[in-house]
């Protein structure tokens, strides 16, 4: 008796061995879609999460209010100081932009790079488990997301929609970045072209972001500020996402690499922007996949 | 017969919230140094393997199973990996609890051996997965001992509400 408990408990340990492995083996890869039931529950916990929400948004909003209230005074002085600059600077904005589509008319470019139509979206709920960056929001497929598309804030990308959901949507954050998931970038110079390199991952031990395959000879500082470029074929270009620490080249003195303090704070987050670049998306990462399939 | 729904019922809003919380809590608490993580419906899944489940029931190991696979499809993007530890951990702590007399001393001493089993193993498959490159000794330090003692606290809000309650259920579903 007790040998066939044994011998059975074996084979009950062999088989979930067995069922853990194939499952982790068919998940780990990066899959741009999910599988139906996937999709179902990732759908049936967001409308969960969405009910529970509201209440707790409400009360956080109140509190939120009540703080704004109270420093409104102060707000107001400083503000007032600054309005008298801001009308030159918007009349400014105005007539740059004017002459930028007129001139864009005279070329016959509509749309640019720059172009993009923002879905709001609100933040329901994050991974539980710390070592996958990946947080919830309650926008998917039929508000027009589609998976690779930018998330932002206000301070600037907070990372990209990993898979979509028909309500819903999973979004990797930048602190789960790795050398699947690159953006390519600009680095802005005040004067000359901006320096091309590739965001490749994400380095845990200082929290900054690694871009990559920067010519040997660019001329790099700090402080300088990074933007995606467009050239990835999902992004638009401009989208802020960070600021230069360091530089240092790299293993085989080839190219450098510099680490990029992220702009947005990827754990304080309400309220994102699922970006939708108007001109036509191409995904190379996807493309690539089909090749190798 | 409606008492059958209840567990998997608080086991589900514990999954909903354990995610929520990560956003609503405030961050300083939640994304410290130390990577403190909920296993909340893992504490309610022992409970019942010492409580609910009598020597020839297994619905804690059951439940374990279905909602470490809810876990892993809404929290992580690997399948898989909290189905296979939560059903292991469960079925040890049934093992266990088929020896020992189930009260307070013994569900708190089973909760913290579960959870280090629990850490242990998530730590060993995510790092052979590569998803963390974590070295072990900063393992020990930011994450299992935290989470243990995090989620030792969770233990010590559910036990009173949970225990007696558990068995009454037991107890009903039985008869009929």
């Amino acid at each position: 008796m007790s040998s066939f408990t044994r011998k059975k408990r074996l084979i009950l340990v062999l088989v979930s061995f067995i069922l853990l492995v194939s499952l982790v083996g068919f998940s780990i890869r990066e899959r741009s879609e999910l599988t139906l039931p996937e999709q179902f529950i990732h759908d049936t916990v967001g409308w969960v999460q969405t009910i529970f929400n509201q209440p707790v948004q409400f009360v956080q909003g109140t509190i939120d209010n009540i703080q704004d209230i109270k420093q409104t005074y102060e707000q107001n002085q400083v503000l007032k100081s600054r309005l008298s600059q801001y009308k030159s600077i918007m009349q400014e904005n105005q007539m740059l932009k004017n002459e930028n589509e007129e001139l864009r008319s005279n070329l016959d470019l509509q749309e640019s790079l720059r172009d993009y139509n923002p879905i709001d979206a609100t933040v329901i709920a994050r991974s539980s488990e710390r070592w996958f960056s990946q947080m919830i929001v309650n926008r998917g497929e039929t508000h027009g997301v589609k998976s690779g598309m930018a998330v932002i804030t206000g301070e600037g990308m907070v990372g990209k929609v990993q898979t979509t959901d028909k309500f819903h949507s999973t979004v990797r954050l930048l602190s789960g970045f790795n050398r699947n998931n690159r953006i390519s970038a600009w680095v802005w110079k005040k004067e000359g072209d901006p320096i091309h390199g590739l965001i490749q991952g994400y380095d845990e031990e200082t929290d900054k972001l690694l871009l990559k395959e920067i010519e040997y000879d660019a001329k790099i500082k700090e402080g300088q500020a990074v933007i995606s470029s467009g050239k990835g074929g999902v992004f638009p270009a401009g989208l802020r996402i960070g600021e230069i620490t360091k530089v240092e080249i790299d293993q085989y003195g080839l190219t450098q690499t510099a680490y990029v303090e992220p702009a947005a704070n990827l754990y304080d987050i309400n309220h994102v922007m699922i970006v939708d670049r108007s001109m036509p998306t191409y995904n190379m990462e996807e493309q690539m996949e089909e090749e190798k399939e | 017969m409606i008492q059958r729904f209840y567990l998997p019922l608080i086991s589900f809003l514990l999954l909903v919230f354990q995610g929520m919380a990560m956003s609503l809590l405030p961050s300083s608490l939640v994304y410290s140094e130390l990577l403190i993580t909920p296993h909340w419906v893992l504490i309610i899944l022992m409970l019942m393997a010492v409580f609910f489940d009598t020597d020839d029931t297994y619905y804690s190991i059951l439940y374990a199973v279905i909602f470490g696979l809810l876990i892993d499809m809404v929290y992580t993007s690997m399948l898989g990996v909290y189905m296979f530890t939560y059903g292991i951990v469960i079925y040890i702590v049934h093992g266990f609890k088929k020896m020992l007399h189930g009260n307070f001393l013994v569900a708190m001493l089973l909760s913290i051996m579960g959870l280090c089993i629990t850490e242990v193993f998530l730590y060993t498959i995510y790092f052979f997965s590569k998803v963390t490159q974590m070295p072990w000794e900063s393992f020990l330090l930011d994450r299992l001992i935290p989470t243990v003692i995090a989620n030792l606290l969770f233990f010590f809000l559910v036990y009173p509400l949970l225990k007696s309650r558990m068995e009454k259920w037991s107890e009903t579903i039985q008869r009929n």
